[in-house]
Parts: structure tokens; C-alpha cells; sequence
């Protein structure tokens, strides 16, 4: 590292301290986000002094003229005066940087060591080149398992890379709204641990994860990437999400209603297997009860057992259709392989392997539903990692949309069944190597707690206050500055902070144009209506349509 | 409507005149208390006939459009000092800079516009010899030395950054100066005022070697008057300009003028002078009532330095206050609700009329302060920055420590060290010394 060879940009100003610095920077020569560097003298822990190279990031910049006072303006518009001939000074915009201090290196050491001295004013400041500055962040991070996510927001050069240890056990918080690039950046984060064979499955409700299917032999020749669509497929452990789902689904119940409905479950005995089937067989099973008035329940009315009855009825009418749904949308893919989602309980190893991607198809199905799938499926492979005997490997679970299975407790009215089991697997992640990422545009409706124990955030574009204040809440290492720059990133910026990196930086994520699913074009509706072509049963009802308009026209002046 | 009435409706109006009556209500006696209306608007009537009888009063002419497109081409240089605002006491050393602002509105972007460091001092301007023990027991004193040594430094400097850009053959059209062209030097003849340093003084007049620079020749007196009889020599127009006057040289030397026509009787001169004084009375006050927004009033000779002051008379410096040049002061009123700002010369100015034109349309683009904004912009280019100061006051304690060490004598170093630990305390809340611009 030469640090001779590196421009001089500026200078540093006015008061400094060991945390932050202003500089007067020259025009045009460094940008928000840039690092850059100061040559200052601290004292050693030997008592010596020594020349360390104080390394810091441009938070904000501002330029002012300060001597053109406002007042002119006024006159200048009033007389139509132009500016230029008048004495009036133009070429003195004068540009105000302010540097959060990142740390000092001494010598070749690249490791950034917090500054105990302040840096000196009237010191220069300098650009130091993208080769050193890669350098130092790769040394700074020291990471065993660097994965590459993109280069430096202001720096194209300089290549960004987060350690892939912190990120599969500290939880990850990906945030930002509706098209600001966070599917893009899970990708990328799945194409850099599908090449560490690092087992992951994502809950994938849009189908923005088929392109890894699409692509894998293409892409990821040593890999196995899985599509499973839901199978609701339940124990007689999972009694207390059965009653939930059949309470949340069916109709409103009275108390009577419910005990019925309590008591039938533990009547009705099930080995295992579809929900739908168990809930058909129940429904069946009340009506009988109903019918023959049954004294088998203590104090409840055949009356009360009809409506209980329906109200099963209702809930399998509802899980069909979702099942259906999701068929529909399957078929349009005919071509990729859906599998049913295996038993997690019993099959664990056919979700998560090393190598594998599992991707969780649940387009189609509502809220809570979802919910229970989601829920029944990481309980059970929870339980896996946490038995003596391993049988599948740590993994990776890729929520998006997390607003929809962790939201808020003032929220979730609902008693949406994952939240529990999520925050279980999250707070004993470390232990166990369960990791999550979460994934949603709503920070502020996410569970708090759950939010909270994600130890890395990626931030992107966020206009949104009340998330903006979720998201500075959750972070320990997102500041001020950073939060203020949210609302202006473009797509595919994000500020990654936490401990996959040493100190939050600005990042240009990579866009990975292959792995886009090129079979939903599911916004492109301009595109889909100038490839339209009519179903035959419309061009067969249209056949006949002009005949029987003139039919009605005439029908019409008859009655005139 | 007659005059009178006309004249004391404006005073009602003028917010600087009505200010000085509440002060004047405060202080003064019932009788000066109920007449200062009337007198004031006497003396403003009289004062009025006698600037119209010597055709006194100029309109000057203002089209901002088409003014700043002929004088576009002029290179105007705008002069401004700054001295730390922090230093503990006298014998402190000073860091203080002078800026200039030259424009030159045509010239291409490169070379249109320079802020320029003209002067910049950290260290010890005055001669520090024994200082260590002249510390004065009375923090009032002290005060008032410090405030004094830092508006002489101001003024040398300011005075030397002209000089520097004659020296330079620097080719302006015009140089203007935020303050009087030539200060009142009455205040630093006091006994005990330091000469500045041999190297301050090389550093500031090359040119000035008399007398091999001895005490006397390094005083401020002897070097702000070379200072001035070299810009007196200056190819281009040199003005000082100020905001307001708090004395009324402009009144009084008219007013002495017709005295020595013959046109005042010497009684009348005399008891004109006394009611001024004891009302307070000033340039900027009654001409804020007579001129009218665009109106100047033509230069008169006026002599700054003035013999016989009881500080002065007796003292080593007499004889030198008549060495020192007339200047010639004149008024221009920028707007409506300023007072007129003071235009000084040392040189009678040649072409009067466009020169104020000139300042009248620099002080347009400042239309609500009405002060020309060339030196609005210097004078936050000249600001000395807080960091700066404090730097200054590092070097002194370090400067100062090193000495007393040096010097092995215990009753020194404890005396240094005494001075170090003064709290700033006794700093505060004081009547603020010095002059004021
Ligand atoms: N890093 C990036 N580089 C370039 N374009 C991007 C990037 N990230 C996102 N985009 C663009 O924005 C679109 C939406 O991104 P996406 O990740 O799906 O948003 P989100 O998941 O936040 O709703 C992408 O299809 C792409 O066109
Ligand atoms: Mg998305």
C-alpha cells in the first residue's frame, strides 16, 4: 500500500474528535459513501508515537456558497441584473464533507484498530486507491467465507464482499419497499451459498426463485435445486394449529360451538397425513353426531353441532381452493418439476441436504394457511438439528414477505401460528445452525423480537418513516446519516450493516439477470395483452354472438 | 408643511435618532431630556441650510442593469481584517489575518474572482520583552490593553495589506477597505502601548528601514503613519468605508469651515459644537434625516487626528498627530432605512461622482443592509474560525511555558504558570473595550 500515490482530495477542518471529521473538499473529487483517508500521529500503547493512516467514509456532503448573501438575490431579480456582471462571487461553492472515522491501520497491517486520538485539522485528506480500499476491506472483515454481493456504492472498483459465517448464523434482515432489490440481492446471496454447498430453503410466494431451477443445470451443475409445492399434511401433534386454522377459517363460533369443536378433535383420531382429508373426515363426523343427536358431548345441542359441522365444511371448501390455485399456477409452469412437499417430520433429508436448494412454492395460498405450513414444516426440522443425532445439516431459511408470518404482536390479531415457532428457531439459531433471513417491505409490522435478533441489516430504498424508525431500531450499526440516505437509493442500492460487515457501507448490489424467472412475467401485463391470444371458448362464444345481438336488438323495437 | 415639522417627523421615524433619546432619557438631565426633540431638530434644520448653501448634496445615478453592464470590466479589490476573539490576556500573541476579495465580473471563470490570504500572523506581533512581568493586577486594565493591541494589530494589518497590493503594482480600479481609511491613533499613544517585534515590522514595510528599527521607529504610531503616506501615493482609488459614525467630523468640520468664512459667528460655532456633544449628536444621525435614498454627500478635508486631547498632549506622540493626512469623508444614503455609510480618502477623489456611484451600486446588491456587499463577502472570508483561535492559544501556553523554563527562575515559572491558570471568568461581562469601528 502506497499511500504517497493516492490523490489528495482536501482538507480537514475545524474541530476534530476520534468519531467523525469535516473536510473541505476539492470539486468534484470524492462522493457521499467514498472512503477515504487522513495521515495523523496517535500515541502507542509502548508510548510511543506513531504515523498510523486514519481510514474514514464521507457521510454527507454539503456545498454552500458562503458569501453569497441572500439579500442579492433580491436585487438581482428585482433590476433583471445578471449575476456575471456583477462583483458578486460565483466560483466559491464550497464543499462540506463529514467522515465517520472507520479506524487507523499502522504500516501494512490492514486491520482497522478504533481510534483513541483525534485526527489532526489542516491535515490533508486523500483518495486512497480502489485496490487499497478492497484490500482493507477484505482484511478488515477477515472472513473465512467471504461471499461477493456487489461493489462499493461510489466506488464501481471496488469489489464488496460479507462474511458468509455471521450470515448463516447471526440472522440477516434484508428491508426495503416494493421493488428496491431485495429479491435481487437473496439471489445473489443464494448463488454465492449454493456454490459453498450450503443447504437453504426459500418460502417463495411470487415464484421469484424459479429462475435457480430454471438455470441449474446451466448454473449450478453441482447442485440440487428442489420445487415443492404445499401438501398440508398434519399429526395428531399438531392439534393446536389444526383447531387455530379451523377457527380462523371457518365461520365465527360461539363457546358452545367451540367446545364441540375441541372435544371432536380429541375424539377423532388421525394417523397423519392431509389436512384437507382430516378436516372432510371431522366434518363428516359432526354431522353424524348432529344427526343422531348424540349425548356423547356434555351439554351441547345437536343445533350447536350442525353449525360447527358447516363451519368444517367451509374450511375444506377454502383449503381446495388454494390447493387448487396453486395447481393452476404450477400448470402453467408444466415445465418444471413440482414435488410434493415432503414430510418433514419423517423425511427431513428430502428438504434439506447439502448442495440443495428447497424452494416452498406458496403462491395461492392465503395468510394463514401459509402460515401452518410454514410453521408445521421448520418445527419439525428444527427438532431435527436439535436431536443428538443430527439428521439433516444447518441451513438457511430465506423468508420473504415476513411480514406475513411474523407480523407484530399488535398485529397479529390473528395468533398467526410461525411467529412462535420463527422465534424459537431464531433466538437458538447460533446453537443450532438454524439460520433465517427475513425479507419484507414493512419492517414496522414485523415482530419485534424477531427483528431484533437479526444481527445484520441490508437496507434498501425506504420512503416509508414509520419503517425507517423500525429499521434504525433494529440496527445497533445504522446511522443517523445512513438512515437519511434511505430514501433516495435507486434499485439495487442498499446499505448493508452488521456483523457480516465490519462497519456499514453503501453497496451497488450485482444484478444476477440470469436467475430472473422468465416464465412469470407477472407486472409485464402491457407485454401479456400484446401476445394475447383469445381461449377457444371465447372464440366460440363470439361465433355466436352477433346472431343473438340481432336477435335482442329486434326483440327490443318489437317492445318500442 | 413646513421644515421644522417636516424635519421633526422625521426623526420621530428614524429608529438610530430615537434610540440615542432613550439613552439620553436614561442618562441625561430632564431639561436636555425635553428638548432633545427640539434641538435635535433645530440643529438638523440649520445643518441642512448650510449643505444646501455649499451645494453639498449629490444625486447619484442607479440603473443596476445598465450600471453593471458598463462596469463590468472594473477589477475591484475589498479588504477586510479579523483577530482571534480568544485570547486570555495581553501578552498573548495574535493570529490575524487580512483578506481580499478581487473581482473582475468579465473576466473569464478562472480569473473572475480571487479570495485571497493577503496577510496572515500567528505569534508574537508585539514585542514580548518583559511582558512576562507587566501583568497588570487590575483584569480591567488588562482588558482594555488586550482590546487596544488587538485593534492596532487589525489596524496595521489592514492598512498593510493596501500597502501590499500597491507594492504588488497590482492593477485594480478600485480598493476598498471595510473601516476608516485612517483610525484615530489617540488611543495607542498611552504609555505602556508595545512596539510591535523587529520581525513584524520587516515583514510588514520592506521598505522601511529608518533609523535601523529602533523601539521608537516600531512603534504603531511611527509604522501606521508610513503605512499611510505610502498609500497616499496609491495609482488607484483607495476608500475606507463605515456603517455608521458614531462622531460627527462631517458636521463639525462644516460647520468650522463657515466659522473661518466668517459666515458663523465664533459664538454661535461654539454653542453649536456644545449641543452636539451633549446630545449626542452624529454624522450618521442628521444625515440620515437630510439625504434621501441615492443622495451623497461631497467629500470635505477633515483632519482625524486631533491635537490637544488630554491622552495625547504631553505625551511623547504630540507632535506627531499633525505628521498624520487629512481625509477627505463624504456620505452616500443606499436606502431607505439606513443610516448613510461613510466613504473616507486619503487623496481628494478625482472622480467623485462615479466612484460613489460605484460604491452606491456594490451597496445595492446588500438591499436591505444597504453596505457595499464587496465587503460584506471579505469580511466572512476574514473571519478568523474558532479552531484557529484555539490553536493560537495553544502556541501562546506553550510559547510562554518554554520561556519561564527557560529562564530557571522559580518566580517565573509560577508566575507563568499562574497566568495559564487564569479562569476566563473575569473576561466576561465587561464593558467592551477598545474603539469601536
Ligand atoms: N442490483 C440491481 N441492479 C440493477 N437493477 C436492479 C437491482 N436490484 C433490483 N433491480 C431492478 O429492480 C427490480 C425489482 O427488484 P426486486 O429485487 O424484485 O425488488 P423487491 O424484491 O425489493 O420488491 C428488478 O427486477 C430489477 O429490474
Ligand atoms: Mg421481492
Amino acid at each position: 500500500m502506497d499511500t504517497k500515490k493516492w490523490q489528495s482530495i482536501g482538507t480537514v477542518l475545524g474541530e476534530t474528535n476520534i468519531d467523525h471529521f469535516f473536510f473541505s473538499l476539492k470539486n468534484y473529487k470524492a462522493k457521499k459513501g467514498d472512503i477515504i483517508t487522513t495521515e495523523s500521529k496517535i500515541p502507542s500503547s509502548e508510548g510511543n508515537i506513531i504515523p498510523v493512516t486514519v481510514w474514514g467514509k464521507i457521510s454527507s456532503i454539503e456545498s454552500s456558497n458562503a458569501f453569497f448573501p441572500t439579500e442579492a438575490a433580491q436585487e438581482l431579480t428585482n433590476e433583471n441584473i445578471d449575476i456575471r456582471d456583477t462583483i458578486l462571487p460565483m466560483t466559491r461553492d464550497e464543499l462540506i464533507c463529514k467522515v465517520i472515522i472507520l479506524g487507523y491501520t499502522f504500516k501494512n497491517n490492514l486491520k482497522l484498530l478504533p481510534l483513541n486520538y483525534p485526527v489532526r485539522p489542516a491535515a490533508t485528506v486523500s483518495y486512497p486507491s480502489s485496490e487499497d480500499v478492497e484490500a482493507l476491506l477484505i482484511s478488515d472483515l477477515g472472513s473465512k467465507h467471504p461471499l461477493f454481493i456487489g461493489s462499493l456504492l461510489a466506488r464501481d472498483a471496488v469489489k464488496i464482499r460479507i462474511d458468509a459465517d455471521n450470515l448463516v448464523s447471526r440472522h440477516v434482515s434484508i428491508f426495503g419497499m416494493s421493488g428496491s432489490g431485495k429479491t435481487v440481492m437473496v439471489r445473489r446471496i443464494m448463488d454465492e451459498l449454493l456454490k459453498k454447498q450450503y443447504p437453504m430453503i426459500v418460502l417463495d410466494i411470487h415464484g421469484d426463485y424459479l429462475g435457480f431451477i430454471q438455470k441449474q443445470k446451466k448454473l449450478y451443475p453441482n447442485n440440487e435445486v428442489k420445487l415443492f409445492y404445499p401438501n398440508l399434511s398434519v399429526s395428531s401433534e399438531d392439534k393446536e394449529i389444526i383447531y387455530t386454522l379451523i377457527e380462523k377459517l371457518g365461520n365465527s363460533l360461539t363457546d358452545p360451538q367451540k367446545d364441540f369443536l375441541s372435544s371432536l378433535l380429541e375424539k377423532v383420531k388421525y394417523e397423519g397425513g392431509s389436512l384437507l382429508k382430516y378436516i372432510e373426515i371431522l366434518a363428516f363426523k359432526a354431522r353424524g353426531f348432529a344427526s343422531e343427536s348424540s349425548t356423547a358431548f356434555k351439554n351441547i345441542r345437536p343445533a350447536s353441532m350442525y353449525v360447527a359441522a358447516r363451519s368444517l365444511g367451509q374450511v375444506a371448501k377454502k383449503l381446495k381452493n388454494m390447493e387448487q390455485t396453486n395447481f393452476r399456477h404450477r400448470q402453467k409452469m408444466a415445465n418444471l418439476k413440482f414435488e410434493e412437499l415432503p414430510d418433514p417430520a419423517t423425511e427431513p433429508e428430502k428438504i434439506i441436504a447439502k448442495g440443495q436448494l428447497s424452494i416452498l412454492y406458496l403462491k395461492g395460498y392465503e395468510n394463514l394457511p401459509a402460515s401452518a405450513i410454514v410453521s408445521i414444516l421448520l418445527e419439525n426440522l428444527f427438532k431435527h438439528r436439535q436431536e443428538v443425532e443430527e439428521e439433516i445439516p444447518p441451513f438457511l431459511t430465506i423468508i420473504e414477505e415476513a411480514h406475513n408470518f411474523i407480523p407484530s404482536r399488535s398485529e397479529n390479531k390473528d395468533n398467526i401460528p410461525s411467529v412462535e415457532t420463527i422465534r424459537k428457531v431464531i433466538t437458538e439459531g447460533r446453537k443450532f445452525g438454524t439460520g433465517v433471513m427475513i425479507v419484507s417491505q414493512r419492517p414496522s409490522r414485523l415482530d419485534e423480537t424477531i427483528a431484533s435478533q437479526c444481527n445484520s441489516q441490508i437496507i434498501f430504498r425506504m420512503v416509508n418513516q414509520k419503517d425507517q424508525r423500525a429499521t434504525t431500531r433494529d440496527s445497533e450499526t445504522l446511522s443517523v446519516d445512513d438512515s437519511k440516505q434511505l430514501p433516495n437509493l435507486a434499485n439495487g442500492q442498499g446499505i448493508i450493516s452488521g456483523q457480516v460487515v465490519n462497519f456499514s457501507l453503501p453497496v451497488q448490489i450485482k444484478f444476477d439477470e440470469e436467475l430472473i424467472n422468465d416464465d412469470i412475467g407477472n407486472e409485464n401485463f402491457i407485454t401479456a395483452v400484446e401476445n394475447w391470444d383469445e381461449k377457444d371458448s371465447v372464440k366460440q362464444r363470439k361465433k355466436f354472438a352477433k346472431d343473438f345481438s340481432n336477435i335482442s336488438s329486434i326483440d327490443k323495437r318489437k317492445a318500442n | 408643511m413646513s421644515d421644522e415639522v417636516n424635519i421633526k417627523n422625521k426623526i420621530k421615524a428614524n429608529s438610530s435618532l430615537f434610540i440615542n433619546f432613550v439613552k439620553n432619557a436614561i442618562t441625561a438631565s430632564p431639561t436636555v431630556q425635553n428638548n432633545f426633540l427640539d434641538v435635535t431638530a433645530q440643529v438638523a434644520l440649520t445643518i441642512q441650510k448650510i449643505i444646501d448653501d455649499a451645494n453639498l448634496i449629490v444625486n447619484l445615478d442607479y440603473k443596476g442593469n445598465d450600471f453593471w453592464l458598463k462596469n463590468r470590466c472594473k477589477t475591484s479589490c475589498f479588504i477586510d481584517g479579523g483577530v482571534d476573539r480568544t485570547s486570555i490576556i495581553s501578552s498573548a500573541p495574535l493570529s490575524i489575518r487580512t483578506g481580499s476579495y478581487i473581482v473582475k465580473p468579465d473576466a473569464e471563470d478562472k480569473n473572475r474572482e480571487f479570495f485571497e490570504e493577503s496577510m496572515v500572523f500567528l505569534g508574537d506581533l508585539y514585542d514580548p520583552k518583559n511582558e512576562l512581568y507587566d501583568l497588570s493586577d487590575d483584569d480591567f486594565d488588562e482588558d482594555q490593553m488586550l482590546n487596544k493591541k488587538k485593534d492596532g494589530a487589525r489596524i496595521i494589518f489592514e492598512a498593510v495589506t493596501i500597502v501590499k497590493h500597491i507594492l504588488l503594482n497590482r492593477k485594480f480600479d478600485y480598493c476598498f477597505l471595510h473601516g476608516p481609511i485612517e483610525a484615530t491613533v489617540m488611543p495607542f499613544t498611552v504609555m505602556g502601548f508595545p512596539t510591535f517585534t523587529k520581525f513584524a515590522v520587516e515583514n510588514m514595510l520592506p521598505f522601511y528601514t529608518k533609523n535601523k528599527l529602533n523601539a521608537e521607529a516600531r512603534h504603531f504610531i511611527n509604522v501606521y503613519l508610513e503605512a499611510l503616506k505610502y498609500i497616499k501615493q496609491s495609482k488607484f482609488p483607495v476608500y475606507g468605508i463605515v456603517e455608521t459614525s458614531n462622531s460627527a467630523p462631517y458636521i463639525k468640520n462644516l460647520l468650522y469651515t463657515y466659522k473661518s468664512k466668517g459666515i458663523i459667528s465664533d459664538k454661535d460655532f461654539k454653542n453649536t459644537l456644545s449641543t452636539i456633544k451633549k446630545y449626542k449628536i452624529t454624522d450618521s444621525h442628521l444625515l440620515e434625516i437630510i439625504l434621501k435614498n441615492g443622495q451623497a454627500l461631497k467629500p470635505l478635508e477633515v483632519k482625524k487626528q486631533i491635537k490637544g486631547f488630554s491622552v495625547t498632549s504631553g505625551s511623547a506622540w504630540e507632535d506627531k498627530m499633525e505628521s498624520f493626512p487629512s481625509v477627505y469623508i463624504g456620505y452616500i444614503k443606499t436606502n431607505d432605512h439606513s443610516s448613510p455609510i461613510r466613504i473616507e480618502s486619503l487623496t481628494s477623489p478625482v472622480n467623485f461622482k462615479k466612484d460613489f456611484e460605484y460604491i452606491l451600486a456594490t451597496a445595492r446588491l446588500l438591499p436591505n443592509y444597504g453596505f457595499p456587499v464587496g465587503l460584506n463577502i471579505v469580511d466572512k472570508f476574514a473571519k478568523i474560525p474558532n479552531w484557529m483561535s484555539k490553536a493560537s492559544r495553544r502556541y501562546y501556553a506553550t510559547h510562554l511555558l518554554k520561556q519561564a523554563i527557560k529562564s530557571k527562575d522559580q518566580n517565573t515559572i509560577s508566575l507563568a504558570v499562574k497566568i495559564l491558570s487564569r479562569k476566563v471568568r473575569s473576561w466576561r461581562n465587561r464593558p467592551l473595550g477598545g474603539m469601536a469601528r
